[in-house]
């Protein structure tokens, strides 16, 4: 916020921000004070110290992790060419792609799964894996990808830059990786931290599945521990919030698309 | 230096014919522009050259070497296109090199042409700035120097002038017309300006409907129309219709006058259109006297101010309108609501059969 903002923003904004905050801030700060609570009046890391030594945190955190980098993957490899197809070539498909990318919001995800384990038999090394779990995170997370998508192409002038790369003797590899992707920097960047984020909080699918991810082990030590309950939640959230940072920073670089012209 | 040949291209989208068997030749290092309003095929000709579209009939061959059915990127031919086309993630060196890198130039190569090319287009201070720092001015000529540096057969250019204001536009068409004259590069320029197709080209081809109606030196476009459109788009011309009285003594009548007009020998048609430039057309006081060359009478009803020249509109007896550029000074002795007589040299008329009138 530069100083010509501040100056410009009145009383009732700076208070209409405090509350805002306050209404996100509080209950974090009142899990983390919890989660240092080792009874009475002793406070401590003693239920992290605690979560440390338990070696199925690291496994269901890193698998957690693990499938949000998959999901993000198969999420982009499928949807960059699709969504760049349907601006480029097909824009009398944008209502249906529309309308399929909010089916998850109306398809509740227990049958989802319901559907997914009746209808999907795949291979055992995929189907009896948590590899599996990519399969609808990718639908699960196909809102938000789908939408940060659509947005960074709209703003792209994608017809001229395809025509002029190819003019120049590019073909669609080259293009899609030297001028596409670098331009959609900050398209990605939010279509990739709001994957993790679903992927890192999923409970439903990994749950019923029997998968033991990060968000199965926090139900499951909350139902034991209260304190390490409180403190996997506050750790979920850093993670959730250094993976949208680094993100955003990946974003800002020269890679990040600035469209317009000085004048 | 590449010739470029287009022999009968036809071009349909749906059931509507766009292109009707165009073709054009042109020599090597010849500037051409495709001339012609919104809709006529213009830029659908240029992309059809480009690899960008593809004709249903015809061909396009570049030094005799058939290139209708080769992709766009197998081309090797140079583009500059209406909208700002630089690659927003790269700095005006890297749009540059862009191509450079694709054909895998050896990098002391690459880094030798870029600054050519910059310095070529008066760049070379603005290597590092990214195209969101640059005018657009500027933004088009990186675009000039990205297509240039590839050394292209053909140097295609679709309305590059268009998103400019006027001042920037006359100085950057100026500035291309120099850089091609420099590379020596064959160029098919797109144009609906016709100042700027008049002004750079070696020749015009106007487009009307899908149609070449005419191909030739700007002069001869402006002064030999051989369509009536050419006839109305460039320039500007009063119409007044006409009748063949005798096509071997180039005898016209125009209001029931008999008057000699050089142009009407060998012409077929009975009914004609005559067109007459402002420039031509000459205005006397009627005062009593009758001018020699007068031809009709008519009332000044509107005067428009140019500077050293002034335009008015004059209505005829007969319920035609005429415009006529005057010196102002001139222009000054006819206010509005004078009584004039009308009169023009006989080979400033240019006839033209008015069936064929659009």
């Amino acid at each position: 916020m530069n100083a010509s903002v501040r100056q410009r923003l009145p009383v009732s904004g700076m208070a209409l921000l405090l509350i805002v905050g306050l209404y996100f801030a509080l209950p974090l700060f009142a899990t983390g004070v919890f989660s240092f609570w080792e009874g009475g009046d002793r406070y401590g890391l003693s239920a992290y110290a605690s979560l440390v030594r338990q070696s199925e945190m690291w496994s269901s955190l890193w698998l957690s992790l693990r499938l949000a980098l998959e999901t993000i993957a198969l999420s982009l490899v499928v949807l960059v060419p699709a969504v760049f197809w349907m601006h480029l070539r097909a824009p009398r498909m944008k209502p249906l792609f529309d309308f399929i990318s909010v089916l998850p919001f109306v398809v509740p995800p227990i049958v989802l799964v319901a559907g997914l384990t009746a209808l999907f038999h795949g291979p055992d090394w995929f189907v009896g894996t948590p590899n599996y779990l990519v399969v609808p995170y990718v639908i699960l997370a196909l809102p938000y990808t789908y939408r940060a998508l659509d947005v960074g192409m709209r703003a792209l002038d994608l017809r001229t830059l395809t025509e002029a790369s190819h003019s120049l003797g590019a073909g669609w590899g080259t293009f899609l990786l030297r001028v596409l992707v670098p331009n959609l920097a900050s398209a990605l960047a939010g279509a990739a931290l709001l994957t993790i984020a679903i992927v890192m909080g999923e409970f439903t699918f990994a749950n019923v599945l029997l998968f033991n991810t990060f968000a199965v082990y926090i139900n499951y030590v909350g139902q034991t521990s209260a304190t390490e309950a409180a403190a996997l939640t506050l750790l979920s959230f850093v993670i959730t919030w250094l993976a949208m940072l680094g993100v955003l920073l990946s974003g800002r670089g020269k890679g990040q698309a600035q469209l317009g012209g000085a004048h | 230096m590449a010739t470029l040949e287009i022999n009968g291209v036809a071009k349909l989208y749906g059931n509507r014919t766009v292109l009707h068997d165009i073709s054009l030749n042109l020599s090597s290092g010849e500037f051409v522009s495709l001339l012609g309003p919104s809709g006529c095929g213009k830029t659908t000709l240029l992309r059809i050259i480009a690899g960008f579209e593809h004709p249903e009939r015809g061909s396009v061959r570049v030094d005799g070497r058939d290139i209708t059915a080769l992709p766009a990127n197998q081309r090797q031919l140079g583009m500059v296109f209406q909208a700002y086309s630089l690659f927003p993630n790269m700095t005006a060196a890297e749009n540059v090199r862009f191509g450079l890198r694709v054909r895998k130039i050896d990098a002391a190569e690459q880094t030798r042409r870029v600054g050519k090319m910059l310095e070529l287009v008066g760049l070379s201070a603005h290597a590092d700035k990214y195209p969101h720092q640059l005018s657009g001015g500027q933004q088009q000529r990186v675009a000039l120097a990205r297509a240039l540096a590839i050394q292209p057969t053909l140097l295609l250019l679709d309305e590059p002038l268009s998103a400019l204001d006027a001042k920037v536009r006359v100085q950057l068409r100026e500035e291309i017309r120099r850089i091609q004259r420099e590379t020596g590069i064959t160029t098919v320029f797109v144009t609906h300006d016709q100042e700027e197709a008049l002004s750079i080209s070696d020749r015009v081809a106007v487009m009307f409907e899908g149609r070449m109606v005419q191909v030739g030196a700007p002069a001869a476009i402006y002064q030999e129309p051989e369509h009536p459109f050419v006839a109305q788009f460039i320039g500007i011309s009063s119409r007044l219709p006409a009748r063949l009285l005798d096509a071997g003594q180039g005898m016209i009548s125009v209001k029931d006058k008999p008057l000699h007009a050089p142009r009407a020998r060998g012409l077929v048609s009975e009914e004609l259109h005559l067109y007459l430039r402002p420039e031509d057309v000459q205005l006397h006081a009627l005062n009593g006297s009758t001018p020699s060359g007068a031809v009709l009478q008519g009332t000044v009803r509107e005067s428009t101010f140019f500077g050293a020249v002034t335009r008015l509109r004059v209505e005829l007896d007969s319920g035609e309108r005429l415009l006529s550029d005057l010196s102002t000074s001139a222009a000054q002795q006819l206010p509005i609501g004078s009584r004039v007589h009308i009169g023009w040299q006989a080979d400033a008329m240019r006839l033209l059969p008015a069936k064929e009138t659009p």
